[in-house]
């Protein structure tokens, strides 16, 4: 009997324990949307709005009619055509390399693997702004590319980066070996079984790389500034960056700008969702 | 006899498909890891000996660029301050933060997805126009930071206008932005063995104890390599520099990357820009070899996996 009341307060206890973490992670989540919600509600405000004590909460009339001014300062689409331009050559080039890459170093054998695979992981540790120099010369007075979207792309067709090589090289390992033999046996070579074996069943490690690069070339803004010098070639990032220097205190405009760069990062993270949190759990573990 | 001579022979051709499509599958790797990485890291070092503005030749200084840096330069010493103190915030407010989100995502609560999506969220957003967007919130007038402070009976701060509270302001959209490490931080926690907690509540340790002598161990190699990563990140910082702050107040947000993109792209001292990148990789290189060093005393690796 007194080991039932026992049992039944530490269900109690942990139920309770439960609920406040509950309330936490629902206090931590709102504050944590706040700022999203203060950027879009500011978006929709007049500066009369904007610049009233207290601020209100949600705006009064709702002008989406700010995104339509908005645009005729800030060309997004434009500059969305052009980031895309970046982006999808290099999301691709990094991803198929990365798998090319880490695949290799997960299942073949062949002389020098160690060395070479000691130094990927070491240049994971080294900083990309320490080469940024070097390579500046090397695309603009090497080949002569500076003003163009090539030294942008490239680098992303070598690898993808030294951290998703080692990310697909981790969940490959994960895969059992018996899948590959299997296709040997019925007389698939090495590269068949990565495109017909490998590649289906590491598809949310790929999401989760093609996510990461996509992140990591919109947010380039550094990479951007120092090869692209004219209007036409802007990226939404550099565009951003002028455009609050043209318009410095229309803040409804700006920050009309700045939901509209918001956006495709947000869809494309919706839609990979599912296997993205799927690829991050089980490359996560093994790290 | 000659059946193991032939097999031999099979097995050499097998190894030999095996070797050439390895090759072929490193040939992008290995370029970008000879002419992107490491072949530039031994010109940044060449060039800093030199003094060249991009144009004409070579002139070979030795040292000078270095003794310059660090007697003469204006901006170098501040900046190293700057950037530690920045990363120092920003790593260790990132890893508090991001564990103890994902302490609470790991109770037993409804729709964890959801709200670990929402946690996510920040770190898909473009840097750019997350710094943009706050610059409004920090806005020192009618910002909502501001508007938040009023609450607390506190007067108006600048924030980012401010040369006391520019870094720190930053550090907290760095920890707002590190969405990632609780997805890592969630998946680690979802590892630790069950049995471990169950056998500790066996012999009656409390939630604290169980806590501190099994979850946090558990989690120390996944601690430090969120640390690591955290940390080359962050000393890294530039983008708010370029695109709010341009390093001001004063210089109370010029960074080391912000000081060598000013000196390479600006004024067009790209070797002596190169010193600064070496040093720069010698900072964050001792920092690596310290976290390193001292790991081993406190990362616990569990043994027999892998």
């Amino acid at each position: 009997m007194a080991k039932k009341t026992a049992f039944q307060s530490r269900m109690k206890h942990e139920k309770t324990l439960n609920t406040l973490a509950l309330i936490a992670v629902i206090l931590a989540s709102l504050l944590v949307m706040l700022p999203i919600w203060w950027i879009f509600r500011s978006s929709l405000m007049t500066n009369a709005q904007l610049f009233a004590w207290p601020p209100s909460f949600f705006p009064k009339d709702w002008l989406f009619s700010n995104y339509t001014k908005a645009l005729k300062y800030f060309p997004f689409l434009q500059y969305l055509k052009n980031t895309m331009t970046i982006i999808i050559p290099s999301v691709l080039g990094g991803t198929i390399t990365a798998t090319m890459g880490g695949y290799a170093f997960a299942r073949l054998r062949f002389r020098g693997k160690k060395f070479l695979f000691s130094l990927c992981v070491g240049s994971m540790l080294l900083p990309n702004m320490v080469t940024l120099i070097p390579l500046y010369i090397m695309w603009t007075k090497g080949f002569h590319l500076a003003n163009t979207y090539w030294p942008l792309i490239l680098p992303y067709f070598c690898g993808g980066g030294a951290f998703n090589i080692f990310l697909i090289r981790q969940f490959i390992s994960t895969i059992p070996r018996e899948l590959d033999e299997a296709a040997t046996i019925d007389g698939a070579g090495y590269f068949r079984i990565l495109t017909n074996i490998i590649v289906p069943s590491i598809k949310p490690a790929i999401i989760v790389v093609a996510l990461l690069l996509f992140i990591q070339i919109w947010n380039d803004l550094l990479q951007q500034i120092i090869y692209i010098n004219t209007g036409d070639k802007f990226t939404i990032a550099i565009g951003l960056s002028q455009f609050k220097g043209s318009l410095k205190q229309e803040w409804a405009y700006i920050m009309c700008a700045t939901c509209m760069s918001f956006a495709p990062g947000i869809i494309f993270y919706l839609i990979g969702q599912k296997y993205f949190v799927e690829g991050i759990v089980l490359t996560g573990m093994k790290n | 006899m000659e059946i193991d001579v032939r097999k031999k022979k099979a097995d050499h051709r097998l190894l030999d498909g095996e070797r050439k499509t390895a090759y072929l599958c490193l040939i992008p790797s290995c370029i970008g890891l000879i002419f992107l990485t490491y072949v530039p890291l031994i010109t940044v070092l060449i060039l800093s000996f030199f003094n060249w503005k991009g144009v004409g030749t070579l002139q070979w200084v030795g040292l000078t660029n270095y003794v310059r840096l660090f007697t003469k330069d204006p901006y170098f010493i501040d900046a190293i301050k700057v950037t530690v103190y920045f990363s120092v915030l920003a790593v260790f407010g990132s890893i508090l933060y991001s564990f103890a989100i994902a302490l609470l995502l790991n109770q037993k609560i409804p729709a964890r997805g959801f709200f670990r999506a929402i946690f996510y969220l920040p770190y898909v957003l473009p840097a750019m126009a997350v710094y943009l967007g706050w610059s409004w919130l920090y806005e020192s007038n009618w910002g909502l930071f501001n508007y938040i402070l009023s609450f607390l009976g506190i007067g108006k701060v600048k924030f980012i206008g401010s040369p006391t509270w520019v870094v720190p302001s930053l550090a907290l959209i760095a920890v707002w932005l590190s969405g990632n490490l609780i997805v890592i931080f969630l998946a680690g926690l979802q590892n630790v063995p069950r049995v471990y907690h169950e056998a500790a509540e066996m012999d009656g340790a409390s939630g604290w104890q169980r806590f501190r002598y099994i979850t946090i161990p558990c989690m120390t190699p996944i601690i430090f390599y969120n640390l690591l990563m955290s940390l080359i990140t962050n000393m890294q910082v530039v983008t708010p520099a370029l695109a709010l702050t341009q390093g001001g107040p004063g210089n109370s947000s010029r960074f080391i990357s912000y000081v060598m993109y000013t000196y390479a792209f600006k004024d067009a001292k790209l070797s002596y820009a190169c010193a600064i990148s070496f040093i720069f990789f010698l900072i964050i290189a001792v920092f690596t070899i310290i976290l390193f060093v001292t790991s081993g005393r406190w990362v616990f690796y569990q043994g027999g996996n892998d």
